[in-house]
């Protein structure tokens, strides 16, 4: 790329374009964002890692990024799976199930929230069959998992959908006439296929979980060092006139989402890279 | 029926194509994953449902009818009136400067413009109180001279707007790469107008993603909750939206009124669903590739 | 080896891709599926490979019945027309797969392996390529190592599908002659599939013209040039 800020375009509306952009961008994201670094420049890294290091916030932000990997996890594995069942068989309801995995983007979190709670709480109708065999869902840790579950359930499958759909048939019929078994080839051919578009929709379910607070704290129980998560204590310190607390805890999160999407997104550049194609 | 034929027909019956798996593998995976989709999926939204109707139809209209009830619909609808404009014009603006110029810096503010899928709502919403709060230097300004944010209505837009940031951008840029520019010069060439190009060329064109994006910052804004909580202040019948009012009601106890409510959101969902789903198939052509089932 | 194909008909849905056709290929013959699309030569091809089963009739290999075997078991040695390359592997991983995916007892050791790839680049004359990725070839090295691919399984016979089909001109010519000598090396049955009748008479000793789903004629390329059995069949050839 030629070392021009801008290139030369018949095309009318740049200032115009350029300038809204901006504007918005400042003021909605850089802005906020910007007083919330600057807040934790201001007190120093050190100051930051005292506030954190208290057994409570430590707790808090070890559960959220723990539960929210599992929860992600899960979604890998389930979110390939749905995505090749919706694009490789075919069954009654199919479509229906197609437009549903959506849900969790369309459903309000705190929606979703009092409607799990209201299922696997003790009295819910999974929860009591759950009670009579001995565990418990709801209040629990089980119980902030399957929240997150729910709010990162289709970023998997919807990355994952296109590329299935694109695999040609020849390449899977290629292993099978060279003697591969149908579990190699899926294990040797197709999974390593799809895994950059899965780790993309990992990475995008983990943020998104890891964040996640509307359907998770009426699940939880918000029990401290138990079931409180790091998104709540913000809110708590908040409600306390905290704020040093509160923006120490908001950038410990910032800080290790960035370090996972940025690690996330070099393991995807150097699989592309490997793989030879873009 | 002679031997070779019924031969013939045990081999049919054990022949597999080679890209499938075996009949009782599929059957299994099928059963699993619809499985997981009921307890996950389906039979939230029933009892979201039955749930909102435990006492009646009578009951839950009524809770609805109940002015601070009416109040948070009402807010939820002026804030998302408020968003939506605001969130599908920065959509077109940043779309049209990514897709129709070539400009150093480019991929960084893709990433700029992304960047809140990444941050926890609940962050987004301390930004805001970190930089407007009255305690802050431009907060304190503002309130001082009448205008404050947190706790008030703008608060609630910013924060929606924080979290729906990317949904109309994200939506067209792939579009509109995707169609060029030959188009918009072509126009240029038989001597329209930037506006006029813009009018009877480009927007003609994403006008169906465009509806897309809407869709699905709409849903987001109507149902947004971590961000608001921490800036609206959830003062009952001000600045407590729809979603607030649910978590207020449900502390409470009043299950009926917060189920109700729910059900009202969960409608919306629906609708969502529908209209998107009704996209993807009627305008799959016109819609980013990833939608193309 | 040889190839008897007895009575073998295929339907898909309603429509007949191939009506009863019946057919023998001669051990160690280099034989041309010649025909328009639609004439059923892919479908014939697949179904000697074990990709498609047939509506009716028998496939027999040196007299054994094959129709049952599954694809695996069939060990044809198969070339698409798309090459399908495995695209996450070098062309070294892509050639050794075939030796890989079998069962434990009957895998080579590695070192085996390693020797078996590096005689079959030597064969396909692309020594230096067992390290790249299937992307960074030119269209006539894929199709070599697609060829290489099949051959590492010592498959017992050959079936290319319009193995020239998405070359130029120039590296078409030049890839013929290397399947000729690959062919006179090897000994393998060898079937190919092409609408080219250029092709097929300048490469294959057995040309098979079919049209919509039936055999037209069987023959030696002289004896189909100098004795067409039906209008068809003078018509395509004289293209």
């Amino acid at each position: 790329m030629s070392r021009a800020l801008l290139h030369p375009s018949p095309m009318p509306g740049f200032g115009l374009a350029m300038g809204v952009t901006l504007t918005m961008l400042s003021l909605v994201v850089i802005l906020p964002i910007g007083a919330l670094l600057w807040k934790g420049a201001a007190f120093g890294p050190l100051e930051v890692w005292r506030v954190i290091n208290t057994e409570r916030s430590f707790a808090a932000l070890f559960l959220s990024f723990r539960v929210a990997l599992l929860a992600a996890l899960f979604n890998l594995v389930f979110g390939c799976l749905l995505a090749w069942v919706l694009v490789r068989y075919r069954f009654p309801g199919r479509r229906l199930i197609d437009a549903a995995v959506d849900l969790p983007f369309a459903l309000p979190t705190a929606v979703a929230g009092i409607a799990l709670t209201a299922l696997y709480a003790p009295n819910g109708a999974i929860g009591s069959l759950a009670r009579e065999l001995g565990m418990k869902i709801a209040y629990t840790e089980t119980g902030i998992l399957i929240a997150l579950i729910f709010v990162g359930l289709p970023f998997v499958t919807r990355t994952v959908q296109p590329v299935i759909e694109e695999i040609e048939k020849e390449v899977e019929e290629a292993s099978a006439t060279l003697g591969a078994t149908r579990a190699y080839t899926l294990r040797r051919v197709v999974v390593p296929m799809l895994a950059p578009a899965a780790l993309t929709g990992f990475a995008l379910a983990l943020a998104r979980s890891v964040g996640e607070y509307g359907s998770v704290i009426f699940i939880a129980g918000n029990i401290p060092l138990v079931t409180e998560i790091a998104p709540l204590l913000i809110v708590i310190r908040l409600e306390e006139f905290d704020y040093n607390g509160a923006a120490a805890i908001g950038i410990a999160m910032l800080f290790i989402s960035f370090s996972m999407l940025l690690a996330i997104n070099a393991v995807q550049i150097w699989s592309r890279r490997r793989i030879g194609y873009v | 029926m002679s031997d070779a034929t019924l031969v013939d027909l045990q081999r049919r019956r054990a022949f597999r194509a080679p890209t499938n798996e075996a009949p009782w593998l599929r059957v299994l995976l099928t059963l699993g994953v619809v499985g997981v989709l009921a307890l996950l999926l389906f039979a939230p939204l029933i009892v979201v449902f039955v749930d909102a109707l435990a006492q009646g139809a009578g009951a839950a209209l009524a809770s609805l009818a109940n002015p601070d009830a009416e109040s948070a619909i009402w807010l939820t609808l002026t804030v998302t009136a408020i968003v939506l404009p605001l969130n599908a014009a920065f959509g077109i603006a940043a779309a049209w400067a990514i897709t129709k110029f070539d400009f150093r810096g480019k991929a960084f503010l893709i990433t700029l413009i992304d960047l809140p899928f990444s941050v926890s709502p609940v962050v987004a919403g301390l930004c805001l109180v970190l930089l407007f709060g009255s305690n802050s230097l431009i907060g304190g300004w503002l309130v001082a001279s009448g205008y404050p944010i947190i706790f008030a209505l703008p608060g609630i837009v910013l924060a929606t707007l924080f979290v729906t940031f990317p949904f109309v951008a994200r939506e067209l840029i792939p579009v509109m790469i995707e169609q060029g520019r030959a188009e918009e010069e072509a126009a240029l060439t038989l001597g329209a107008g930037g506006w006029r190009v813009f009018f009877t060329v480009t927007l003609p064109n994403i006008r169906w993603a465009l509806l897309y994006g809407v869709l699905l910052c709409n849903a987001r804004a109507m149902g947004e909750f971590g961000a608001v909580a921490v800036v609206s202040g959830k003062i009952r019948g001000q600045t407590a939206t729809m979603p607030i009012t649910i978590e207020m009601l449900y502390n409470e106890y009043l299950s009926v009124a917060a189920f109700s409510m729910a059900a009202l959101l969960a409608l919306l969902a629906l609708v969502t669903l529908t209209l998107k789903t009704l996209l993807e198939w009627r305008y799959a052509d016109q819609l980013a590739a990833n939608h193309r089932h | 080896m040889h190839i008897q194909i007895d009575e073998i008909s295929k339907e898909f849905g309603s429509t007949a891709a191939l009506t009863p056709v019946t057919l023998g290929i001669p051990s160690g013959a280099l034989a041309a599926l010649l025909g328009p699309s639609g004439s059923g030569k892919t479908t014939l091809l697949r179904i000697l490979g074990g990709l498609e089963f047939p509506s009716s009739g028998r496939v027999l290999f040196d007299g054994q019945d094959a129709t049952g075997l599954s694809v695996q078991e069939r060990r044809a040695g198969f070339v698409f027309q798309s090459y399908a390359l495995f695209r996450h592997m070098t062309v070294f991983e892509n050639i050794a797969y075939g030796l890989r995916a079998r069962p434990r007892v009957s895998r080579p050791a590695d070192a085996e392996i390693t020797r078996r790839v590096t005689k079959l680049l030597d064969l396909i004359q692309l020594p230096q390529i067992g390290t790249r990725y299937p992307s960074q070839l030119s269209g006539g090295q894929r199709q070599r190592v697609a060829l290489a691919r099949a051959l590492a399984i010592e498959p017992r016979m050959l079936l290319l599908d319009e193995p020239f089909g998405a070359l130029d001109a120039r590296v078409r010519k030049e890839l013929r002659q290397g399947l000729r000598e690959i062919h006179d090396n090897t000994g393998l049955t060898t079937v190919f599939v092409t609408h080219d009748q250029e092709e097929a008479m300048e490469l294959a000793d057995l040309v098979v013209v079919m049209s919509m789903g039936r055999i037209e004629q069987v023959g030696r390329p002289a004896d189909i040039r100098a004795r067409p059995k039906t209008d068809f069949v003078r018509e395509f050839i004289s293209v």
